[in-house]
């Protein structure tokens, strides 16, 4: 099992040499005009070739992504062109706003999903309308339309929470929670959609089969069949699905982001894309491969543990 | 329209004569101790120092605060309250001594003498002395970086003893007091500059200095310094710059009280005054015109031709314009100078009215009865104007192709020289640097580098005249130049709206540099 973790995670770092290497080549025809864009109006021939020289950017495109992934093996991803942040702590400090945000909201939406899907599936009839009503409404209403109205309604008239902003949990507890409080339902409304209805047809496959039957012969509790046998064996899909919807809201948190103000990752990468800032989107690129990668690979592994069948190593 | 812009123009010749006679005393007072009248001190309340807080809200981050990268524009908030500089721009647009308690030009206009005062210190405690303001200068002159060309006339800086700096020039530059006036005119530590650590938290002499609490990129606490020189000035104790990028998000933050001032957009007006909010008129901010670049006719040869360009001026019917899109934020204008300042004349509106019929003629006169069409840039800038610039060219008989230009290509599209024209926005200024901008061989708003023989005495004269009055005359000169020979077409001047909480004021006259001195105490 190491070396396979081992084996996945060079292949993850090969893939983000890869990713890096392209969006660099991508990027390389415009260099001049970002160079352009930093000096403002008033750029001249004269400080726009002075510019490049002092940034490297006149160097041969390979020469520069070399000299670039040497600094990131020594931990230095360089510095941003227009702001002059580095860009490790700041894509850090960006990815733990958006992290915290999704990561809540993926716990909650497991949890209620779980417990949607489950009672669905084990009761049928009523409980199941209901789940499938739950689960059609979350997916039809759009989260930006969500979030809007929950500014409106929660921040600006009833003032009971912040309308954007973020605290970091180190700095208060009490008002981090408050600061993502509807960034967080939002996100859990469309992620319990998704996964509640997931949960619940596994659950149906998973409790008509044959050795829930020899079960029952045996003279197991339902509860003990649907929580340890059914649950653990519906939980691979499901666990799939939810990795899946990891990458998709991090992906989708640019739009949450905005309405709350929050200085988020998706922003971040979002305003460095428009504005051409190199070393930040290489960044971004960079720190946001090597999470997918993990993310799946934690998927795998887990899926193995909870079901050796799916076992690949 | 026009009462819209004489009414703050006859304010200003008021104000701008009062002035006059406040400088001199002012300057007077200089030269034999130093002086207790500083401009705009009044902004302070009463007696001790204001203990208020403001939180305002900008839309995109500062770039870096090394004094030679410093950006002009709202970024300003942040770094004109960290530096001081050399010289300020006060409320009616007029250079003022600020950290310089004086300045004085040699006949020849070749050398500027600045007097520091003897009150400034940097946060480290260190004093500043002539020494610092050379350092921070010859670097910044020497730095590929946007204030770099802004120096290019500078031949040498020398510091004669403590408080003395003498800047020599190779040549005339009646842009320079303006450029230290704003971001080429900070004073930064020579000693730290190069630091990396200067690009986040530069050591300053300002009135204030940003605190721990800052997020870089997203928050930025700026705590006043008590015992800064001019510190009565600045009413607010503490002063937060909250970025916020979505126009929504902020007046969300200002309906839910957590700013205390952010700009809206005209058609969130209604609902920002039904909520409470006083909302401040800016009545111009910027110029939008569409630069006729390609004056020469290299790409586009009928640009070449007055009667061309001129029917493009008559194209427009620009008081719907101002109406339509910018819901009357702004006025309707034939010039592109900023109508508080010298250059502006009143008399030159109304050369070009909107009469299509009139612009027909004029193209068929001068063999283009059949149109021709136009390529453009279509930028971030352009964008939401294109369709109702399309249509009005459109009906002179002129076609308009936009070709699509990503937004990190913005300013490379119009310094290429691949559009004979575009579409853009001209932040108002000094008419020094508008007319560098716009007319210079090397201006940025001149990518064609089109020089007339006309337009090269003026620039020479004005330059060379050491005698206010008769500059301003001067550039009203090279204005009506521009219009009679609709070197450009302007279309509009746009105004901003700040909205604001109502026991925060806000002094709307300054626009050229958006600082924490545009915000008051509303005394209650």
């Amino acid at each position: 099992m190491t070396l396979y973790v081992l084996r996945r995670l060079g292949a993850g770092l090969v893939l983000a040499l890869l990713v890096t290497l392209i969006t660099f080549l991508l990027l390389s025809p415009s260099f001049e005009s970002v160079v352009r864009e930093r000096l403002g109006p008033t750029a001249t021939p004269e400080t726009i070739a002075g510019m490049m020289t002092e940034l490297g950017f006149d160097r041969p495109i390979l020469v520069q992504y070399f000299d670039w992934l040497g600094g990131v093996f020594t931990g230095d991803f360089g510095r941003s062109l227009f702001t002059s942040q580095p860009v490790a702590p700041a894509v850090a400090a960006r990815l733990g706003v958006t992290l915290s945000l999704v990561v809540t909201a993926l716990l909650i939406t497991v949890v209620i999903s779980v417990a949607l899907g489950v009672w669905a599936a084990s009761r049928g009839g009523v409980a199941d309308k209901i789940s499938q009503i739950l689960s059609l409404v979350g997916y039809i209403v759009p989260g930006l339309l969500l979030a809007i109205v929950l500014v409106v309604v929660l921040a600006v008239n009833l003032k009971l929470l912040p309308a954007g902003g973020f605290t970091p949990f180190s700095e208060d507890p009490a008002r981090w929670a408050a600061s993502i409080a509807m960034p967080v339902i939002v996100l859990v409304i469309g992620g319990v959609a998704n996964m509640a209805a997931q949960v619940r047809g596994t659950m149906i496959d998973e409790l008509r089969k044959d050795y829930v039957r020899t079960l029952r012969t045996r003279g197991v509790s339902t509860t003990s069949i649907v929580i340890r046998h059914a649950l653990r064996n519906a939980a691979g899909p499901a666990l799939t699905v939810l990795s899946l919807e990891f990458i998709q809201m991090l992906g989708g948190a640019l739009i949450i982001e905005n309405v709350f103000a929050l200085p988020g990752y998706g922003q971040y990468a979002f305003n460095a894309a428009l504005q051409g800032d190199i070393p930040i989107i290489l960044g971004i690129t960079a720190f946001g491969v090597i999470l997918v990668v993990v993310v799946n690979l934690v998927t795998d592994v887990v899926n193995g543990w909870l079901n050796p069948k799916a076992r690949i190593y | 329209m026009n009462s819209l812009l004489s009414r703050p123009r006859a304010l200003t010749r008021a104000a701008t004569a009062a002035l006059a006679v406040s400088a001199v005393l002012a300057t007077a007072a200089c030269a034999s101790s130093p002086s207790n009248e500083r401009p705009g001190e009044s902004n302070g309340s009463g007696g001790g120092l204001g203990t208020a807080e403001l939180t305002i809200a900008v839309a995109a981050p500062p770039a870096s605060l090394d004094p030679a990268q410093l950006a002009e524009g709202e970024q300003a908030f942040i770094w004109a309250s960290v530096f001081d500089t050399l010289l300020a721009v006060d409320q009616e647009n007029e250079i003022q001594p600020n950290a310089a308690e004086s300045y004085e030009y040699s006949d020849d206009l070749r050398t500027l003498t600045l007097t520091l005062r003897d009150d400034l210190t940097f946060t480290n405690g260190d004093p500043v002395t002539a020494e610092d303001v050379v350092g921070t200068l010859e670097r910044t002159r020497t730095t590929p970086s946007p204030q770099q060309p802004k120096l290019a006339k500078v031949s040498s800086i020398e510091a004669t003893d403590e408080r003395t700096v003498v800047v020599n020039l190779s040549e005339p530059d009646p842009g320079l007091l303006s450029y230290f006036a704003q971001a080429t005119g900070v004073i930064g530590d020579p000693e730290t500059l190069d630091e990396e650590s200067s690009t986040l938290r530069p050591v300053g002499s300002g009135p204030y200095t940003l605190a721990d609490a800052t997020v870089d990129g997203s928050e930025y606490v700026l705590e006043r310094r008590d015992d800064h020189w001019n510190a009565e000035a600045y009413p607010f104790k503490t002063f937060t710059v909250r970025v916020i990028q979505d126009r929504t998000a902020a007046f969300n933050a200002l309906q839910a009280g957590e700013i205390d001032a952010g700009r809206i957009q005209p058609q969130q007006r209604p609902q920002v005054e039904g909520a409470g909010l006083t909302v401040h008129e800016q009545e111009a901010i910027s110029s939008l015109l569409i630069i006729l670049a390609d004056r020469g006719g290299e790409l586009a040869p009928p640009l070449a031709d007055l009667r061309v360009r001129q029917a493009i001026n008559m194209a427009f019917d620009r008081e719907q314009f101002v109406e339509t899109l910018f819901q009357g934020v702004g006025a309707p204008t034939v010039q592109p100078f900023n109508p508080s300042e010298a250059a502006y004349n009143e008399d030159l509106e109304g050369t070009y009215d909107f009469d299509p019929e009139a612009a027909r003629e004029l193209l068929a006169d001068a063999g283009y009865e059949d149109g021709f069409s136009l390529t453009m840039p279509s930028t971030v800038i352009s964008q939401s104007f294109e369709p109702v610039v399309t249509q009005a060219l459109a009906d002179i008989g002129i076609t308009i192709q936009w070709e699509p230009v990503p937004p990190q290509n913005t300013a490379s599209s119009l310094a290429s020289k691949q559009y004979p024209a575009a579409l853009w926005f001209m932040g108002l200024n000094v008419p020094a640097r508008e007319v560098a901008d716009l007319y210079a061989p090397t201006g940025f708003l001149n990518p064609f580098n089109y020089e007339d023989p006309e337009l090269t005495e003026l620039f020479s004269s004005i330059a060379n005249e050491a005698d206010e009055a008769a500059q301003a005359e001067l550039y009203q000169e090279l204005n009506a130049f521009s219009v009679e020979n609709a070197l450009n077409a302007p279309i509009a001047y746009i105004g901003g709206l700040w909205a604001t909480t109502e026991d925060v004021d806000f002094i709307p006259e300054v626009s050229v540099l958006p600082t924490v001195r545009n915000f008051g105490v509303v005394e209650g």
